[in-house]
């Protein structure tokens, strides 16, 4: 799992069947400065490109997300669809401490 | 696999209810020299690894899946064990 910014939703008039009423948000990948600065830091955009993950949890933008990539994101529905992304938690706190080397 | 140092701890209520009950861990990956690699995985941890211990994360969704107990579940990152030693003899 990875943390990211919420930055958007993502919406389709045809979807296939197994993802009808499913929703997409537009997520921005955490960078390791972004750990560093907490949860109550401005939002801001992190280094790796967005992606689009789906969402049935009812994330909506500036949460901070963990998705899961790859093909377990497919793995909670009966009939897998053609996602590799899925959000996984809603982030309430984080607690981080970077090593000091 | 990867090595990585637990660097921190994330808390959320609202989550797949596979996870229930399981300890979401920040992981960062590390080269051999201990240097950070890359960014933060977070991963499922069984085994109460402590702040800035080294361990080692599997991404192997079919044992993540096999430990959370349900087939459905997007679990993918887990804590497979605590590292000791890097070489023999010298701790970590």
């Amino acid at each position: 799992m990875k943390l990211g910014t919420v930055i958007g939703r993502v919406t389709l008039s045809k979807t296939l069947k197994p993802l009808e009423g499913g929703r997409y948000l537009l997520v921005s990948p955490f960078s390791r400065e972004q750990f560093a600065a907490g949860l109550e830091a401005p939002p801001r955009m992190g280094n790796d490109p967005s992606l689009v993950v789906y969402d049935d949890l009812g994330g909506a933008p500036g949460h901070v997300i963990g998705y899961i990539e790859g093909r377990e994101a497919a793995q909670p529905f009966d009939v897998p669809p053609p996602i590799d992304a899925i959000n996984a938690a809603l982030v309430d706190e984080m607690f981080y401490r970077p090593w000091p080397g | 696999m990867l090595l990585a140092r637990v660097e921190g701890n994330v808390v959320a209520t609202r989550k797949h209810p596979s996870f229930e009950g399981w300890r979401f861990v920040i992981c960062q990956p590390i080269g051999t020299d201990g240097q950070a690699e890359g960014t933060p995985q977070i991963a499922i941890d069984a085994h109460g690894a402590g702040m800035h211990q080294q361990v080692v994360i599997s991404s192997d969704g079919a044992a993540a899946r096999k430990a959370v107990g349900t087939e459905k579940s997007p679990a993918r990152w887990l804590v497979i064990g605590v590292v000791d030693e890097s070489e023999p003899g010298v701790r970590v």
